[in-house]
């Protein structure tokens, strides 16, 4: 009788145990992650890729002196009222790593397959995490191609952090509106690590390192969302919102009401021989 | 021999209950979380897909709203846009984003539904009992609520019943330019379920309540699962021979210069340039 006894005890211990652990792993494999996330930066002043220096040429970023030149040709171009290297007007994609500034929060959603980073005005990121490798006949994207692995890093049966390394890019690409460019030949690699902040839930940080032939040395940033509890969603698209237009190389705003205006004092008209009538 | 079968039924009541989790998981929702596309063979992008787009959809349509389609569908004719504004960028909204132009992705959170579209953005349908927002603007895609139903009371749902309200306009069914009423009182009803007989196949039941027509409209889109699903980005772009300004559209020349789209067209208002061009 000692043995049926013995494995009944061992049976239910472990049931326990086992049903512990499943129900850990049910609620506790992933982080709390799952929510809307703001940058607490986003409010219409900027956006600086490294958020703890100013934008533009204060970023001092570790840029080749090739790419260092077109870097500032880019500034002087927007202090005199141009565009410079950034493309936003059109409305293109700000690919990665731009599109992790967040100028519009986004959601995090985590199945076992893949992490989904769902923005307001952008397509959906995915970022596999089934263990696949890179594929070898995908088209490169502005996103790239993301894969992941979750780590325990501290051993407590759930993870910690996302490791996350993006490839197969096309662009142009810049890491912010003042037109800090990224190397034309597109052969760059961005590695993340996606973690709640030890001491405040509420703080998530992204930890991205940019390696591109545009920079002297691998250059890590720490980008910081704050979580939202009562999420909104506002329906917003680049080309709603956007007051720029180009006509050829030439560079115009869009009232208030409407009408065609120049970017900058001495501007000329665009010009209308293909028109046969004036504007009456 | 006893206690092999002792240590037997302990390992199937362990089984079971490892199982039943899992189970639970996968029965609570009906099996949707997957990429969609609509079938091969789907040409255009008729709103009732067994019928042909533009007039052959035999719309039941006001004669107001006959009169605004047809004279879209003559302009369109005639090299123009018509009431199709999707070449300007801006969004399809509801219903239209139905149409899948490319896969959709379904996902299920907490407190709603997330459908993950290629060519658009994700439409949430909130799942968690509210109620209409009273302080939310109209927007393209509309506010949408569902709930989910277990028709046949096995334990599992089986239907998510949605409503979508609070619209911003204008808004189109096709690219044809088969007009919503521009009041944005639209109401659409969906029932999105599997196919009782192929659970690759899923339904979405799409019925629109809207001024512009006679009486309520339902269609039934269908959707195949995607087993390999790939991805493209796409993000929509005016074509770089295009300008819009104000509600006019113009051609960008080869040589970079303003052209019109239609003849007689009038040029653009200059009134904010100082100076005439040289």
């Amino acid at each position: 009788m000692h043995y049926p006894t013995t494995i009944g005890a061992m049976a239910v211990a472990a049931l326990v145990s086992l049903n512990a652990a499943a129900a850990k792993a049910g609620e506790m494999q992933y982080p709390d992650i799952e929510t809307q996330w703001r940058n607490p930066l986003s409010n219409g002043f900027g956006n600086p890729w490294d958020t703890t220096k100013p934008m533009g040429l204060g970023q001092e970023a570790p840029l080749t002196p090739e790419y260092q030149a077109i870097f500032e040709k880019s500034v002087k171009e927007q202090a005199d009222g141009g565009q410079g290297n950034s493309l936003g007007l059109t409305c293109i994609h700000p690919g990665m790593p731009k599109v992790m500034n967040f100028s519009e929060p986004g959601e995090i959603m985590i199945r076992p397959h893949a992490t989904y980073i769902v923005t307001q005005r952008y397509p959906v990121r995915r970022i596999y995490t089934d263990g696949r490798d890179f594929p070898a006949d995908e088209a490169p994207t502005f996103t790239g191609y993301s894969i992941g692995k979750w780590l325990d890093e501290d051993g407590d049966g759930r993870y910690d952090v996302l490791e996350v390394e993006t490839r197969n890019f096309k662009g142009p690409r810049v890491f912010e509106s003042t037109g800090l460019p990224l190397h034309q030949d597109n052969q760059t690699i961005v590695k993340e690590r996606i973690f709640l902040d030890k001491s405040d839930p509420n703080t998530l940080h992204d930890i991205v390192t940019t390696i591109d032939h545009a920079l002297t040395r691998p250059w890590t940033v720490d980008r910081i969302y704050k979580r939202v509890r009562e999420p909104k969603w506002r329906e917003k698209t680049c080309h709603g919102a956007n007051l720029h237009l180009a006509i050829g190389s030439e560079q115009y705003f869009l009232s208030a009401d409407e009408k065609l205006m120049p970017v900058k004092a001495g501007q000329q008209p665009p010009d209308l021989r293909y028109f046969k009538q004036s504007n009456k | 021999m006893r206690y092999r079968k002792c240590i037997g039924a302990v390992a199937a009541a362990m089984l079971t209950v490892f199982a039943a989790p899992a189970i639970a998981v996968d029965m609570k929702y009906p099996d949707f979380e997957s990429q969609w596309r609509i079938p091969d063979g789907v040409k255009g992008d008729p709103w009732d897909p067994a019928r042909p787009a533009g007039l052959g959809q035999q719309a039941p349509l006001i004669p107001e709203y006959q009169a605004i389609f047809e004279k879209s569908v003559k302009d369109q004719a005639a090299g123009g846009r018509g009431n199709n504004y999707a070449g300007r960028c801006m969004l399809d909204g509801m219903p239209r984003m139905m149409s899948l132009t490319g896969p959709m992705e379904v996902l299920f959170q907490r407190a709603y539904t997330v459908l993950i579209f290629q060519n658009a953005f994700a439409r949430r349908i909130y799942t968690d009992g509210r109620d209409w927002p009273v302080d939310e603007e109209g927007t393209f895609d509309g506010y949408s609520i569902g709930k989910w139903v277990d028709e046949d009371g096995d334990g599992r749902y089986e239907v998510l019943e949605v409503e979508t309200r609070q619209f911003n306009g204008p808004r189109a069914l096709e690219s044809s330019g088969l007009p919503l009423h521009k009041d944005n009182q639209t109401i659409i009803k969906e029932r999105i379920f599997l196919d009782n007989d192929n659970k690759d196949v899923l339904h979405d039941q799409i019925t629109i309540i809207d001024n512009a027509f006679t009486h309520p409209w339902t269609v039934d889109k269908t959707y195949v699962r995607e087993r390999k699903p790939t991805w493209s980005e796409y993000l929509c772009q005016v074509p770089p021979d295009r300008v819009y300004i104000g509600q006019d559209e113009y051609s960008v020349s080869p040589d970079g210069k303003l052209m019109p789209t239609h003849e007689n067209q009038p040029p653009p208002d200059l009134r904010y340039f100082q100076q005439p061009r040289k």
